[in-house]
C-alpha cells in the first residue's frame, strides 16, 4: 500500500490477505481457491465444464459409431440404445457428432481466447505505456474495429477458408474479439503507467518493452484471466453463429453450430437433432459465465461477495 | 453543445466512409462475382460473362481503381448502390429490408433496455435479498444461451402451444401474411408474427444492461450525495429516483448504444430462425451469391446504424449529464 497510514485511524484490514489461527498469512493461491470455492454456482460451473471437457475427450472413443460412418440400417432414427442420441436421416450417429463438434468449438473457443487475451493485453498495455503516437494510433484502430461490422468481415473471410477451423480460429482472433477487451486494459493500465515500480524500473533503464511484458501484463493479470473465461463465452457464440448460417466449420468437420444449423431443418420431426447439440452449447456457455463470475469475485479484492478473506 | 454534437456526428460519418470502402475492396479480395455464371449450362463463354459483368461494375477484367470510382461516384452522384451479379438493383432490396429489420431491432432494442433498466434498479435496491439473487442467477443463464438456441426453443413451445390451443397464436415462419387487409387485422397479424423473434432476441439481450444498471446504481446508492439526499428527508425510493438512478444512468445509455452492433448480428441468425426477409437474410445471400454491391451495401447500413446509436448515445449523455452540457 503506497498510501500514507492515518495513526489516528486504525488500519483497515487488507481483505486481500487473510491470516490464520497461527497468525502466518494465507498464500494467494490458497485464499483465491477458498473464495472462488464460497461461490457455489462457480464451483458447479467449473465441475460441468470439466464433465464438458471429459466427455469431449473419451466419448469419441467410447462411442460405437464415428461421426462420418454411416448407418444404413437407422436413418433417422431415435434415441435407442444403439445410438444413444439418435441418427440424423443420412445415418450419421448424433452421440459422436456431438462429442466431436463439442471437441471442436472447445478447440477454437480456448485458441481463439487465448489469442486475443494475449493480443489485446500487449496492445492495451502498450498503448497505455508508450502514450503519444502509439497511443493514438492503436486507440484509431481499436474505435474503427468498432464501427466496421465485424461479423461480416468474419463471414467474408471465414467462408473463404474452405471450413478449415484452425484458419477459421485465426481470422476470428484478429477480426473480432480482441478490440474490447484492449480498451478495458488500456482504461486500467492508464492507472497502472504512474506507480512507483513502473517508473522505478523506467529509471533503472528497464526498455519500454521490457516493461510492459514484465511490470505492466503481470499486475493486470486477475483481469486478464476473467477476460479469458469471458473470451471463451464470446469465441463459442461466434464460432456456433458462423457454422449456423454455414460460414463457418463445413463438412465432413462438424462442430455445435453446424449440427444445430442442420437440426433446425428438422426441428420438428428429429428434435433429438436439436435437443442434444443445443444442450451441449448452453451448458458450456453458462458453466464458463459462472466460472468468470465466481473467479472475479475472488480475485478482485475489494469484493464483499466471497466473504472474509 | 450543438458544436459538440455536430463534431461527433461528422467523426462518425468519416467512419462511415472510411469502413464502408475498405469493406469495398475486403470484398473484391474475397469474393468473386464470376462465381454465378461459371457453372452454369449451357457452359457461358468468357465473353458472354465479361459482357454480362461489365455493365454492372462487377466484372474483374476493369482495374479495381476504377470499378472503386464508377461504385463510388454513382453512390455520391445518383445515391445508386449498384446491383446484384443478377441484375437486380441494390437500393430496392436495401429500402423493402430495412424496415423489416427495423422492426424487429428496434422494438427488441427498446424492450432489452427498458427491461434491464427496471430489473438493474429493482435487484440494485435489494442488494443479496432474494430477488436480486434470483434475478442475478436468472440473468446469468439467460445471456449465455445462444441466440440460435432460445430461438429454437421458441419455435418448438409455440408449436407445442398452438397445438395444446387449437389454433394458430403464433407464427414461426415471416414478418407477415399475405392478403390481410384493414387496420387491426394488419396489427394482429404482425403482432402474431413478431413476438417470438422478438422474445428471442429480448430474452439473450436484456441481462448486459441488468448487470451495468445494478452494479453503477450500487457504486451510487452509497455515494455522499445520495446520503444526503436522504438526510433531507427523501425515502430511499425518491432519494434513487431522483439522485442516484439519474448518474448511474449514462454509461448504460452509451453500452445500450454500442450493443445495437450486436443486436444486429444476433438478429442475423433470428431473422434466418424465423424465416424473416430483412437485411440479417440478405447479408448471408450476398455472401453466399458473391453479390459485392450488396455486402458492402449490409456492411455500410450496419456502420450507420452503429454511428445512429452512438450520435442518440451523444444525445442522452448531453441531457442527463450537466458538465456536458455546460461545456
Amino acid at each position: 500500500m503506497s498510501e500514507m497510514i492515518d495513526p489516528t485511524v486504525t488500519a483497515p484490514a487488507d481483505p486481500a490477505i487473510g491470516e490464520t489461527e497461527s497468525g502466518r498469512p494465507i498464500p494467494k493461491r490458497v485464499l483465491y481457491t477458498r473464495r472462488f470455492m464460497r461461490n457455489k454456482p462457480a464451483v458447479g460451473g467449473i465441475v460441468i465444464f470439466v464433465l464438458l471437457v471429459l466427455f469431449a475427450i473419451i466419448a469419441p472413443l467410447i462411442a460405437k459409431y464415428d461421426h462420418i460412418e454411416l448407418d444404413f440400417l437407422n436413418l433417422g432414427t431415435g434415441p435407442s440404445a444403439e445410438h444413444w442420441f439418435g441418427t440424423t436421416s443420412a445415418g450419421n450417429d448424433t452421440f459422436a457428432q456431438v462429442a466431436v463438434g463439442l471437441q471442436r468449438s472447445l478447440m477454437i473457443a480456448v485458441s481463439v481466447s487465448l489469442g486475443t487475451t494475449i493480443l489485446s493485453a500487449v496492445i492495451g498495455t502498450a498503448a497505455a505505456y508508450f502514450g503519444g503516437l502509439t497511443e493514438k494510433i492503436s486507440l484509431l484502430i481499436i474505435h474503427f474495429m468498432m464501427v466496421i461490422p465485424s461479423f461480416l468481415i468474419l463471414s467474408l473471410l471465414s467462408n473463404k477458408s474452405g471450413g478449415d477451423w484452425r484458419v477459421i480460429a485465426l481470422i476470428m482472433i484478429f477480426v473480432t474479439g480482441w478490440f474490447f477487451p484492449a480498451r478495458v486494459v488500456w482504461t486500467t493500465a492508464l492507472s497502472l503507467r504512474e506507480r512507483e515500480y513502473i517508473h522505478a524500473a523506467r529509471y533503472m533503464g528497464v526498455g519500454g518493452f521490457k516493461i510492459v511484458l514484465r511490470h505492466l501484463i503481470p499486475n493486470i493479470g486477475s483481469l486478464l484471466v476473467i477476460n479469458f473465461t469471458l473470451g471463451i463465452v464470446g469465441a463459442v457464440m461466434a464460432e456456433t453463429g458462423l457454422s449456423f448460417i454455414g460460414f463457418g466449420v463445413k463438412i465432413p468437420d462438424v462442430s455445435l453450430g453446424s449440427l444445430i444449423g442442420e437440426g433446425a431443418n428438422t426441428i420438428t420431426s428429429a428434435p433429438w437433432l436439436f435437443y442434444y447439440p443445443a444442450a451441449a452449447l448452453t451448458l458450456l456457455t453458462v458453466s464458463m459465465a459462472l466460472v468468470a463470475d465466481g473467479l472475479r469475485d475472488a480475485l478482485d479484492p475489494t469484493s464483499a461477495a466471497g466473504g472474509r478473506a | 453543445m450543438i458544436k459538440y454534437l455536430l463534431r461527433r456526428t461528422l467523426g462518425w460519418l468519416l467512419m462511415i466512409v472510411v469502413a464502408t470502402n475498405l469493406t469495398y475492396f475486403l470484398a473484391w479480395g474475397f469474393l468473386n462475382p464470376r462465381n454465378n455464371f461459371v457453372g452454369r449450362r449451357p457452359p457461358l463463354s468468357e465473353e458472354q460473362i465479361v459482357n454480362l459483368l461489365e455493365p454492372r461494375n462487377l466484372s474483374d477484367t476493369v482495374p479495381i481503381w476504377e470499378r472503386w470510382w464508377t461504385w463510388l461516384s454513382s453512390i455520391l452522384f445518383h445515391w445508386d448502390w449498384g446491383v446484384s451479379p443478377t441484375g437486380g438493383s441494390i437500393n430496392e432490396q436495401i429500402s423493402y429490408r430495412m424496415w423489416v429489420s427495423a422492426e424487429l431491432v428496434l422494438g427488441a432494442t427498446i424492450i432489452m433496455t427498458v427491461l434491464g433498466i427496471a430489473l438493474g434498479v429493482y435487484t440494485a435496491s435489494r442488494q443479496y435479498k432474494l430477488a436480486d439473487r434470483i434475478g442475478q442467477g436468472t440473468s446469468i443463464i439467460t445471456m449465455n444461451i445462444n441466440p440460435i438456441v432460445a430461438g429454437l426453443a421458441l419455435v418448438l413451445l409455440a408449436i407445442a402451444f398452438n397445438d395444446l390451443v387449437g389454433t394458430r397464436v403464433f407464427y414461426v415462419t415471416g414478418a407477415a401474411s399475405k392478403g390481410v387487409e384493414g387496420f387491426f387485422p394488419v396489427l394482429l397479424d404482425k403482432l402474431q408474427h413478431i413476438t417470438l423473434p422478438t422474445i428471442a432476441l429480448v430474452i439473450t439481450g436484456y441481462a448486459g444492461t441488468h448487470f451495468l444498471q445494478r452494479s453503477l446504481l450500487l457504486d451510487n446508492i452509497n455515494a455522499d450525495y445520495v446520503r444526503t439526499a436522504r438526510a433531507k428527508g427523501l425515502t430511499k425510493q425518491q432519494a434513487i429516483r431522483k439522485h442516484a438512478l439519474r448518474t448511474s444512468l449514462i454509461p448504460v445509455a452509451t453500452q445500450v448504444a454500442f450493443s445495437i452492433p450486436g443486436i444486429f448480428t444476433g438478429a442475423i441468425l433470428t431473422e434466418s430462425i424465423f424465416a424473416w426477409n430483412g437485411m440479417g437474410k440478405y447479408f448471408i445471400e450476398t455472401i453466399t451469391k458473391s453479390d459485392i454491391n450488396g455486402v458492402v451495401a449490409v456492411a455500410a447500413f450496419s456502420a450507420v446504424m452503429v454511428a445512429i446509436g452512438a450520435v442518440l448515445s451523444d444525445i442522452i449523455v448531453v441531457v442527463l449529464d450537466p458538465r456536458v452540457r455546460v461545456s
